[in-house]
């Protein structure tokens, strides 16, 4: 049987039994959706290639005590965002980190000018925007978008409430909102 | 109608509305072109966020991570036969050194009766314990002890170090 056609169960399970090399299966089915989470909280490619491959040795090492009482990506995304916490917990960026969300959801706001807005291209207008959102909007606009998951699986990964991921969700394309509107209102000008 | 802040048009989006508060939505949004335009602009939003591609690591990486984790299981297996063939010399010493023991009390004991050869053998065995355990012999079997568990610990630290260079590169 194809190894890729296999669950993340069976996969897990085949991996306790010896069988290292199938580990490979799971790390090609969320390097790509992980890697993008962690540039996106990191904002830098080395750290979060660093990073993910700590949470996969990490989860690895871990895998005998999964009990499969959850989804296998929703364990691994919780040692993805923990990780993630960890790299920015240098004095500095803690407190560049505890002053984001709102304020720098304005800061992102009001840093885009007339030029910024009409010259460039919508997609590319969006993805700069989301790579550059703080910490926990990142995290959240990921986990809903590219991983395509439940808000209640993203709040039992952050460890909030499901209310908090909605309003996180909600600010986040609001803020994508408002710059586009405002976007369209320079292009109506000129 | 323009009561329809941007929670609800979020929720409508999400349908995470009861019947009623989707109702009132759809109403207003088809009403009211300024409700209309918020949405439009917002699925507009939801539709390019789910349009973003994922970005990929190194082209090699999930090849470094079953490197890094091959050495780990690698390293892991050379400890323990470290320790495993540290542990079997520590017990070959002992053993000669019991049997050793043995054969001192058995050489220089004399013919005796059988029924009396269990509790002399093991008196004896215990007198030529209790000397060698002395002061004096206490403390040098206790310094050649620490001497071994000192070189042990040195070699491992060392071996260790050695297999991580490797592995890392």
């Amino acid at each position: 049987m194809m190894m890729k056609n296999l669950t993340d169960v069976e996969i897990i399970e085949s991996v306790k039994k010896g069988n290292q090399a199938d580990y490979a299966v799971l790390i090609d089915r969320y390097k790509n959706k992980a890697f993008t989470m962690l540039k996106r909280m990191l904002k830098n490619d080395f750290d979060a290639e660093e990073v993910l491959m700590d949470c996969f040795l990490k989860a690895y090492n871990n895998l005998s005590t999964f009990k499969f009482e959850s989804k296998f990506s929703t364990w691994f995304y919780r040692i993805v965002y923990n990780s993630a916490l960890t790299k920015l917990s240098s004095a500095k960026r803690k407190i560049e980190n505890e002053m984001s969300s709102v304020d720098d959801l304005h800061f992102l706001q009001s840093s885009y000018n007339a030029d910024d807005l009409v010259k460039e291209d919508l997609s590319l207008l969006v993805k700069k925007i989301v790579n550059e959102l703080p910490l926990k909007n990142a995290a959240v606009i990921t986990m809903f978008y590219l991983e395509e998951m439940r808000t209640e699986e993203i709040a039992d990964i952050l460890q909030i409430s499901v209310s908090n991921v909605k309003v996180i969700l909600y600010r986040s394309r609001n803020l994508l909102r408002e710059i586009i509107e405002k976007r369209n209102l320079f292009q109506e000008v000129i | 109608m323009n009561n329809i802040n941007d929670e609800l048009l979020n929720k409508y989006l999400d349908d995470d509305l009861s019947r009623e508060e989707n109702d009132l939505v759809k109403i207003s949004i088809e009403n009211s072109s300024e409700v209309k335009k918020r949405y439009e602009t917002l699925l507009k939003v939801h539709e390019h966020l789910n349009s973003i591609e994922k970005e990929s690591p190194s082209i090699d990486f999930t090849k470094l991570v079953m490197k890094k984790l091959n050495a780990k299981s690698v390293i892991a297996r050379q400890q323990k036969y470290f320790l495993l063939s540290v542990l079997s010399m520590l017990g070959l010493i002992i053993l000669c050194f019991v049997g050793y023991a043995f054969y001192q009390v058995i050489s220089s004991m004399q013919p005796i009766q059988s029924s009396e050869i269990v509790t002399n053998y093991s008196k004896n065995l215990g007198d030529y314990f209790s000397n060698f355990f002395g002061q004096k012999n206490l403390t040098i079997f206790g310094s050649v002890l620490s001497f071994i568990m000192l070189i042990s610990g040195y070699f491992l630290y060392d071996y260790q170090k050695h297999s991580k260079k490797t592995f890392s590169h």
